[in-house]
């Protein structure tokens, strides 16, 4: 990844870890299935792709998806010129990201409790 | 990992690894203090117990229930005045406490009797109130009272009344935190599920979780939902009834407010009921505004949020503005107890433009203090359970203009000339909503502009006092400094509610939306 996406990663990192809730749920699994339901759907708004959002789970990932792409929309207006594979790229980079910093490379102790 | 040493703590080494400096560079896989912990020995904390969590927390903001708590009477001395969860049925659950008053004789020979006999009297004196919740305690946990059976001998004797078990004595955790844990779990386990809602008015019918009407915060989100044409089933738990409470199950959504405190009931609705859970700010405009975009997006109504936000952003901003200009870089210790570590941290910055310089958490885990330390700047001090000696350091060190705490580090904090306003029960609040954000505001000015803080600051011991100086006012403290065109606004004014401004909500009359099914029908 080049400096240039690099640092339009973080801005859109940055905005999440200062304004979103959903990435800090208790647990491990919690936290693995809301960074993939959200952003694979903020993903998919972005790029203009049909969102399913048919079950309740679907659909609260759905709201939270949609509020944060139009945030991306609104603080990053780089983001109208990119070509589709390269939001893909940014997004999914982003995902791996998000991931490292709430699950794989989180010093929260609690994360792996098998209960609530 | 930048861990943070206090020199007061320095004879307690394990205290270092509960507090770090958010510095350059540094994100949560470098910056994180320990958290919820037990309290380590010879540091004098400022938590609670699990008792405390459990019933003045969460259980009590129930307001038609009698709260009893089986032990001695000083358990259960946070009532009216200590504890500001107020409620529309003429806060019943504030201004009556019972406790069974355990003695030594009842430790020797047992309590159980004890307990019945004050059930059955509490609920003859109040023979409008069926429901009650009995706390278990240190002293009747220790000696091993039987309060499931006693509760079950009460409800045979009398049948129209339901009785609720808390089993969180003090000891049960290493603070109140682990005392919400306990009556979450409790209370989908022995009372959710058990009857059905009273009624269902909307097509969108949500739990508001988390909430717990400090000041009256409960009823001004209730008042956006309504407008929304939202229906709350029930509240968990400030202003909320106990029978709505049994028909959680029921909901759409679940809208959780303060994570810390009740995403245990929420992660449980979720894996038995299938009722997703949405974690929402109801604090500061963008936040809220944002928050209640998703609620209406979740049902399809956007619109009906959007009218709220236009016409509460326009009605609020400029009074925010005013006291933005007057409060920018003004510096903070954010020093709750859990949550609104994170839920002010970053808002607080943005929308009244002081700077947050440390943040720290009685009895939050590591997740609150993920979120706090995400949202606050560079250069932050975060501590886990501090101490008072560390709080006095911090104070000293960073130098605040204010601090939002609990009542007894705000006393503290006094004493070293540093105003605080009350992060737990608000000082004039409420201050959820865009004209609560304002009032949170407006205390914030007054604390940090007092004229009698500033002559407090004065040692009379010492200090020569001036004879030849007359007395100053917030605004020649306030506006100094300010630009021509910001002190003599006229777009920008103070705030300008009522000093009541929940008594209208009471009495308002709210639209009425179709519903679908009669749509459909018709």
């Amino acid at each position: 990844m080049d400096d240039l996406m690099k640092s339009r990663m973080a801005q859109l990192e940055d905005y999440i870890m200062k304004n979103c809730l959903w990435q800090f749920h208790s647990r491990s699994w919690d936290r693995k299935v809301q960074n993939e339901g959200i952003l694979s759907k903020t993903m998919q708004i972005l790029c203009g792709e049909p969102v399913a959002n048919e079950t309740p789970i679907d659909k609260c990932h759905w709201v939270d998806a949609v509020v944060l792409a139009e945030e991306f929309q609104s603080r990053c207006p780089w983001l109208a010129g990119m070509d589709k594979a390269d939001v893909k790229t940014l997004m999914n980079a982003l995902h791996e990201r998000m991931d490292y910093l709430t699950i794989d490379g989180s010093l929260n102790l609690e994360l792996t409790d098998q209960h609530y | 990992m930048p861990y943070h040493e206090f020199e007061c703590s320095k004879c307690i080494p394990e205290r270092k690894k509960h507090a770090v400096v958010k510095g350059p560079g540094e994100d949560l896989t470098s910056a994180l203090p320990l958290g919820y912990l037990n309290t380590i020995p010879g540091t004098i904390s400022e938590r609670g117990c699990a008792y405390c969590g459990a019933k003045h927390v969460i259980g009590s903001p129930m307001k038609d229930v009698i709260h009893m708590s089986h032990g001695p009477i000083g358990c259960t001395y946070d009532t009216w005045q200590t504890k500001r969860y107020i409620s529309d049925n003429d806060n019943f659950q504030l201004k009556y406490t019972f406790a069974t008053d355990m003695k030594e004789k009842h430790v020797v020979f047992g309590a159980e009797q004890l307990l019945k006999k004050n059930m059955i009297e509490a609920f003859k004196a109040f023979p409008n109130i069926k429901r009650m919740t009995v706390y278990q305690t240190c002293a009747s946990a220790l000696i091993g009272d039987d309060l499931n059976a006693i509760a079950q001998e009460v409800m045979d004797e009398l049948p129209d009344v339901d009785v609720f078990v808390c089993n969180s004595p003090g000891f049960a955790g290493p603070s109140q935190s682990g005392g919400h844990h306990k009556i979450n779990i409790a209370w989908i386990n022995q009372k959710v599920g058990t009857v059905e809602p009273k009624e269902i008015t909307s097509d969108y019918v949500i739990n508001y979780v988390g909430e717990y009407n400090i000041q009256g915060d409960q009823e001004v989100m209730q008042d956006f939902f309504k407008r929304m044409g939202v229906q709350i089933l029930s509240t968990f738990t400030g202003n909320g009834s106990y029978d709505d409470l049994r028909a959680m199950h029921r909901a759409h959504l679940n809208v959780l407010e303060c994570a810390r405190s009740a995403e245990y009931i929420c992660n449980e609705l979720r894996v038995r009921y299938g009722i997703p859970r949405l974690d929402i700010d109801g604090f500061g405009f963008e936040p809220l505004g944002n928050s209640l975009r998703k609620i209406a997006l979740f049902f399809g109504i956007e619109e009906r949020a959007q009218a709220i936000i236009d016409e509460e952003t326009a009605r609020w901003k400029p009074e925010l503005d005013w006291y933005k200009a007057r409060l920018t870089g003004k510096k903070v210790c954010l020093w709750p107890g859990g949550s609104k570590l994170w839920h002010w941290a970053h808002v607080i910055h943005e929308e009244m433009g002081v700077d947050v310089v440390s943040v720290y958490t009685k009895f939050g885990h590591q997740g609150d203090m993920e979120k706090g330390i995400s949202r606050c700047e560079e250069g932050a001090l975060a501590i886990d359970d501090p101490n008072e000696l560390e709080g006095l350091e911090a104070m000293e060190t960073l130098k605040p203009d204010i601090i939002f705490t609990g009542k007894r580090p705000g006393e503290v904090a006094k004493k070293i000339r540093v105003p605080y306003l009350n992060a737990h029960g608000y000082h004039n609040g409420p201050w959820k909503g865009w004209e609560g954000w304002v009032r949170f505001a407006r205390d914030i000015y007054n604390a940090i502009y007092s004229p009698l803080h500033e002559l407090s600051k004065l040692d009379i011991s010492k200090d020569e006092i001036p004879g030849d100086k007359g007395f100053v006012t917030q605004r020649m403290l306030s506006d100094a400094n300010l630009p021509e065109e910001v002190r003599n606004s006229t777009t920008l004014r103070e705030y300008t509610g009522k000093f009541d401004c929940l008594e209208a909500l009471r009495h308002k009359t709210y639209p009425t939306f179709e519903r679908k099914a009669a749509a459909v029908a018709g």
